[in-house]
């Protein structure tokens, strides 16, 4: 109760102390906010001021501006500003006035500004007048003159003044108000603050108040508990809870058993019950109950009453307990059974009590004297029905007859040939079950001669644990003796207490000669010394150190003949303490095996190293387990930074996944799977740099398991090389198809392994019905046999001697047509060998080109020959007659001139004459037809020596004529030597023939026309008549009379022939009296 | 003037009567002694010339002049035949035709004729080229002498 009113009353205090503490901040704000609300009209007013002020000065420019304006004007209306702002600033003047009544500088600030108001005024009026009256002029003197800036500039001074002072009145009062409202903040806070810094104060004295006391009743709960817990515990003792009248309120197990009741029985009931009937009617326990509570303790010696009724002593303590106020509560009672006189008996039925065997006590005639509460429960009587009985009850044999003194020897000595062993016997329950036990006797002294204590262990588990040992021993020993491996079995001393049958075939011994020995006989070195245990440390931990390892040691057979063996040892756990059970392992084929493989693994590992590949090998952890030099070089890493390590490190994909067994497959199956095939992966080097592999894979067996062998193989230059090829397929292919010829290429066994779409036309065939197919169902014959391979020439030599050939043969198209086609081989070496691209090209129709060119030709020769042959008769055998009718006429005429009369002379003259003409007429007709029979091939000539030759046969001519002939410089030209000359001697022969009356004078010239020469020749002659410029190229075209001109006309005729088998054309330009210039060309000589 | 006694034989193998005549007229104007003995084909020349049947009393020709163009045994023969003989060979052999092709005057040459003249068109010409011949072949040339055959 104390403690609730300390903390109401806390409450109370700082409830009521907050209350106040706001109420004081509330006064003091109300206070603050009523001085600062004053302020508040303050700025109002100034701005009001401020805002007159600024009026005043804007009325005053707009009487300045309207007056100005005026001026210039002279318009009325244009005074109406001046009107307003006059009337405006005389009214604010005043104003300004009231609204600083109480600031006297102020006053006098105004008092200045309305003497310049009113100046500017009376100014301005007069200005106006001056306007109104005198004119412009006038008036703008009056403003120019006036001073008018000044006092303007002297009104917005006072203005500035007036504001400045307002402004600084307005700070002034706002600052105030700042500060009132500052104050008011400031104490709202602190009453704030210290309001719930009370409250918080008082509520935490309470709470503390309050757990205070909820630890105490903790602790008080938890002292209660613990003592409740010692005083169930107490067995020997009973100790009773007694209200203050003695009630019993609780009591423990110790005081349940003392008095034979059970707690229900006596609950409530006064403890004088169990007093003998004299002392609850003397009224002993009320008096002690007093004295107990008086002194708060008491101590007494008393008698009580079992609930069977008998006595007891008992040595009490009683201890009074009050509560806080000092009532009494009741009385905790200790008290002592005193039946067993001594302390040792005391103490000794407790340990009895507590022990965890049952344990009986029997005297001298086996009755049972003495049980604990587990020889209770084990045989399932109650403790009355066994005390006073025979042992033999529960313990049918084996126990009473040992111990009984008989004649033969007395108790004692009965006793001590028993005593520590622990006697294997039967045990009969109430329930008349029987179950093992195993006794352990010991002997107690006591007034009433020796007692035997015996312990009794039930062994039931035990002895089912014994027989499953029993069966498993037996067990043990079938393994043992099946294994394939020697057994033995070693004692701590090193004694070999078990063998199997392996072991006696190895070792060489029967059975009975090992069992008993020392294991040193067997395995001299080695084995004991490890086992045993020394002072250095236990069996358990030599053992430990040695389990599972498989040792390698020497062992003797009983000949003498040692061989290497191998042995495991595990522990065994048995009665006579650990045993080690040794397999052991003739390893001597083994050894052989390891050294064979040592070999091995040393010749495997020189050629590891001098594999020009990498190798790794990895096992089936994915783990590395070997690798050679070129591995490090390629993956840029130290071995043993690869050794151990995931292959993963080195080939992160593709690799590992492949190989580890999984529960699809087992590691061998996955293997089989890679093995031969060359994987294609990624390499990943230390420097993180990575690099295309090729994986070879096979398998290594090993004592690990097995291995994988990998060959890892750079191809970075492969990849490029192929990338490369792969590349210029795309092109070739592309040239391929691109080609206007057939294209088809040819491996060593003449099978067309590419074509083109060229090819697909002109056999008429689908690109794979092609491919693949010999290349003889398109070229029958001449194509394969040269180039194949065979066993006079290598393909190379057989392709060298077709490079470059344009080689004719038939090609076969699909339809079974033949056609010629003409072949141009070249080689290409391939990832297959030498291939032959053969380009095909049809050339039906160049042959029938071919032919019918050949055809033309021969016709042309034969035709040309018959004109030969025409020409050779006409010369031949027109002349004969000709020639006979010439002459003789001639003859006649020589003969028989002047014998004749002149008609005579005149017709053989005019015979002689025809006769004459004809042969020239045939002459030129035959030197016309050679022109293009007997004509040579175009060759260079120097066109000079040719007009030089020509100049020399007119010789006569040019001589009688007189005729002057020039030239420039003549250019070499392709042409026939003789026809050439015909040319120019035809053309200069006429200039000469047909000249005018004087010198004839002739000019040749040649002009340079690039390709061509452009050759002229030039007279001074007759001319010839435009109309005729063609016809006189023609044929026997005569321009003159036979009289006039000899000639048979065919020299023009014969000089076109020439110049047009020259490749060129002839013309002439002409002025009839003037002169004619023959033009032709000539192509220029080749040889510059 | 030794020569001048005995006439000067000439072979003429000619098949055209006219030319013949022609030639005649010619060596009758020149004015030398010069007998003219006339075989109209070959087969004729090579039997005068051979002494064969009728002609078994012909003398030898100290000149031969050869027209290539003859009926059954052409000039070309006559001539390699000439040629080929080692008794006739040694009489000079002109060819005197009409045809001035180059092929013809190259085959005589070969065959070894001893000289190629073309048979001008006009007498006047004709007339001084026998006269030519006259003046050369018959004046100043020396012949060899020749064998009278008994």
């Amino acid at each position: 109760m104390k403690a609730g009113t300390v903390s109401s009353r806390t409450i109370q205090l700082a409830v009521g102390s907050a209350i106040a503490v706001l109420l004081f901040a509330a006064a003091f704000s109300y206070r603050s906010i009523a001085a600062s609300s004053e302020s508040n009209p303050w700025v109002q007013h100034t701005w009001e001021v401020m805002d007159d002020l600024r009026d005043t000065t804007i009325g005053m420019a707009t009487i300045s501006s309207s007056i100005r304006r005026f001026v210039i004007t002279g318009e009325e209306s244009d005074l109406e500003p001046y009107h307003a702002a006059r009337s405006e600033v005389e009214r604010l003047t005043p104003v300004l006035r009231n609204a600083t009544l109480d600031n006297p500088e102020q006053q006098r600030r105004l008092s200045i500004l309305e003497k310049l108001a009113a100046d500017r005024i009376e100014r301005a009026e007069l200005i106006i007048a001056l306007r109104r009256n005198q004119g412009i002029e006038a008036a703008m003197k009056s403003v120019r003159e006036g001073p008018t800036v000044r006092v303007t500039a002297e009104y917005q001074a006072v203005v500035l003044e007036l504001r400045n002072e307002e402004e600084r009145l307005l700070t002034l009062r706002n600052a105030v108000a700042a500060a009132n409202v500052r104050h008011t903040e400031i104490i709202l806070l602190v009453g704030t603050l210290l309001g719930l810094f009370i409250t918080g104060a008082a509520g935490w004295s309470v709470y503390r108040d309050n757990f205070r006391r909820w630890l105490a009743e903790q602790a008080l709960q938890e002292s209660e508990r613990r003592y409740r817990m010692l005083v169930n515990g107490v067995k020997d003792y009973a100790i009773v809870m007694l209200g203050p009248l003695g009630e019993i309120r609780s009591w423990n197990p110790g005081a349940e058993r003392m008095s034979g009741c059970r707690f229900e029985e006596v609950a409530d009931q006064n403890f004088s019950r169990f007093f003998p009937p004299e002392d609850i009617a003397s009224g002993k326990p009320r008096e002690m109950l007093g004295i107990a509570a008086a002194n708060g303790e008491y101590e007494e010696q008393g008698t009580r009453l079992r609930n069977d009724g008998t006595r007891y002593q008992v040595h009490a303590s009683y201890a009074a307990s009050r509560d806080q106020a000092g009532n009494l509560r009741g009385f905790s009672v200790i008290s002592r059974d005193l039946t067993e006189s001594s302390e040792s008996g005391a103490k000794y039925r407790g340990l009895m009590e507590a022990a965890p065997d049952a344990m009986v006590v029997v005297n001298q005639s086996g009755e049972i004297v003495l049980l604990n509460v587990q020889a209770e429960k084990q045989f399932g009587y109650r403790r009355d029905e066994l005390l006073g009985q025979k042992v033999t009850n529960i313990i049918p044999e084996g126990f009473a007859e040992r111990l009984i003194a008989d004649d033969l020897r007395s108790a004692e000595d009965a006793l001590a040939q028993q005593i520590g062993t622990g006697i294997e016997l039967n045990a009969l329950r109430k329930d008349g079950s029987e179950f093992p036990i195993e006794i352990m006797l010991s002997p107690l002294q006591s007034p009433e001669g020796t007692l035997v204590t015996a312990a009794i262990r039930d062994i039931s588990v035990r002895k089912a644990a014994e027989k499953v040992l029993a069966q498993m021993e037996g067990k043990y020993r079938g393994l043992m003796e099946a294994a394939p491996d020697a057994m033995v079995v070693v004692n701590q001393g090193g004694e070999i207490v078990l063998l199997n049958v392996q072991a006696e075939k190895q070792f060489g011994y029967r059975r009975d000669e090992l069992l008993g020995q020392r294991v040193t006989n067997i395995i001299p070195q080695g084995f004991a010394e490890r086992l045993v245990a020394d002072d250095l440390r236990s069996a358990e931990d030599a053992l430990a150190q040695e389990i599972g390892t498989g040792i390698e040691l020497n062992a003797l057979r009983k000949d003498g003949s040692e061989f290497p063996i191998e042995i495991m040892l595990s522990p065994l756990e048995s009665a006579e303490g650990m045993l080690i059970t040794a397999a052991i392992r003739d390893i001597s084929v083994r050894r052989n095996a390891a050294k064979v493989l040592a070999q091995m693994e040393g010749k495997y590992r020189g050629l590891l190293e001098a594999a020009p590949d990498a190798m790794v090998v990895v096992n089936q952890g994915g783990e590395i387990v070997l690798l050679n030099f070129q591995a490090e070089k390629q993956f840029g890493y130290r071995r043993d930074e690869l050794l151990g390590q995931k292959v993963t490190n080195i080939i992160p994909e593709g690799f590992a996944e492949r190989l580890v067994a999984d529960d699809l497959r087992s590691a061998e199956d996955a293997l089989a799977q890679e093995i031969g095939t060359g994987i294609e992966l990624t390499g990943l080097r230390k420097d993180g740099s990575e690099f295309p592999i090729e994986l070879m894979l096979s398998p290594l067996e090993s004592t690990e398991g097995t291995l994988i062998t990998a060959a890892i193989r750079d191809i970075a230059v492969r990849r490029n090389a192929e990338k490369h090829l792969a590349q210029m397929e795309g092109k070739y292919r592309g040239l391929l198809e691109a080609a206007p010829d057939a294209m088809v290429v040819v491996n060593q066994r003449g099978e067309i392994v590419l074509l083109n779409l060229q090819a697909e036309k002109q056999f008429g065939y689908r690109r794979n019905e092609l491919l693949g197919q010999r290349v003889t169902n398109i070229i029958p014959q001449g194509f394969a046999e040269r180039l194949i391979a065979d066993g006079l020439r290598s393909a190379e030599d057989a392709l060298a001697q077709q490079i470059g050939t344009g080689i004719e043969l038939s090609g076969r198209r699909k339809d079974r047509t033949e056609f010629p086609i003409e072949l141009m081989l070249s080689p290409l070496g391939g990832a297959e060998g030498i291939l032959v691209t053969a380009a095909i090209r049809d050339i039906s129709v160049r042959n029938a080109a071919e032919a019918h060119l050949l055809h033309k030709v021969e016709e042309l020769n034969r035709s040309n020959e018959e004109l030969g042959q025409f020409a050779y008769i006409a010369s031949h055998d027109l002349q004969e007659p000709l020639r006979m009718v010439a002459s003789y006429t001639q003859l006649l005429s020589r003969r028989y001139a002047g014998k004749l009369d002149s008609d005579a002379d005149d017709f053989i003259a005019y015979a002689v004459d025809g006769a004459t003409r004809m042969q020239r007429l045939i002459q030129d007709l035959l030197a016309y037809s050679r022109i293009g029979t007997k004509g040579k091939d175009l060759l260079n000539t120097s066109s000079e020596d040719a007009l030089r030759h020509a100049l020399s046969n007119l010789r006569g001519a040019i001589e009688e004529s007189g005729a002057l002939v020039t030239h420039d410089p003549l250019p070499e030209v392709l042409a026939d030597e003789m026809q050439l000359i015909q040319l120019f001697q035809n053309l200069v022969g006429n200039a000469i023939k047909y000249q005018n009356p004087g010198i004839p004078k002739i000019h040749v010239a040649a002009l340079n026309g690039g390709k061509q020469y452009r050759f002229s020749v030039q007279d001074n002659g007759l001319g010839i008549d435009p109309q005729y410029f063609e016809r006189i190229f023609g044929m026997f075209q005569r321009l003159h009379k036979r009289e006039e001109f000899a000639g048979t006309g065919i020299g023009l005729a014969i000089c076109k022939k020439i110049v047009e088998r020259h490749g060129g054309q002839i013309s002439v330009e002409s002025q009839p009296g003037v002169g004619s210039t023959f033009r032709f060309a000539l192509t220029g000589s080749n040889r510059k | 003037m030794e020569d001048d006694e005995m006439p000067i034989e000439v072979l003429l193998v000619e098949d055209s009567p006219g030319d013949v005549r022609l030639t005649q007229e010619a060596f009758r104007d020149s004015g030398k002694p010069v007998r003219l003995h006339l075989a109209a084909d070959g087969i004729e020349a090579m039997a005068f010339l051979r002494r064969e049947g009728i002609y078994a009393n012909a003398p030898r020709p100290d000149l031969i002049l050869l027209d290539l163009n003859l009926p059954k045994m052409d000039g070309r023969e006559v001539l390699a035949l000439i040629k080929k003989d080692q008794d006739l060979k040694i009489i000079p052999t002109i060819i005197l035709t009409t045809s001035d092709d180059e092929a013809d005057v190259m085959i005589s040459y070969q065959l070894q004729a001893n000289c190629y003249l073309r048979k001008p068109a006009h007498w006047d010409a004709f007339d001084s080229l026998v006269r030519s011949i006259n003046a050369f072949w018959l004046t100043r040339a020396k012949l060899p002498q020749q064998m009278q055959n008994v």
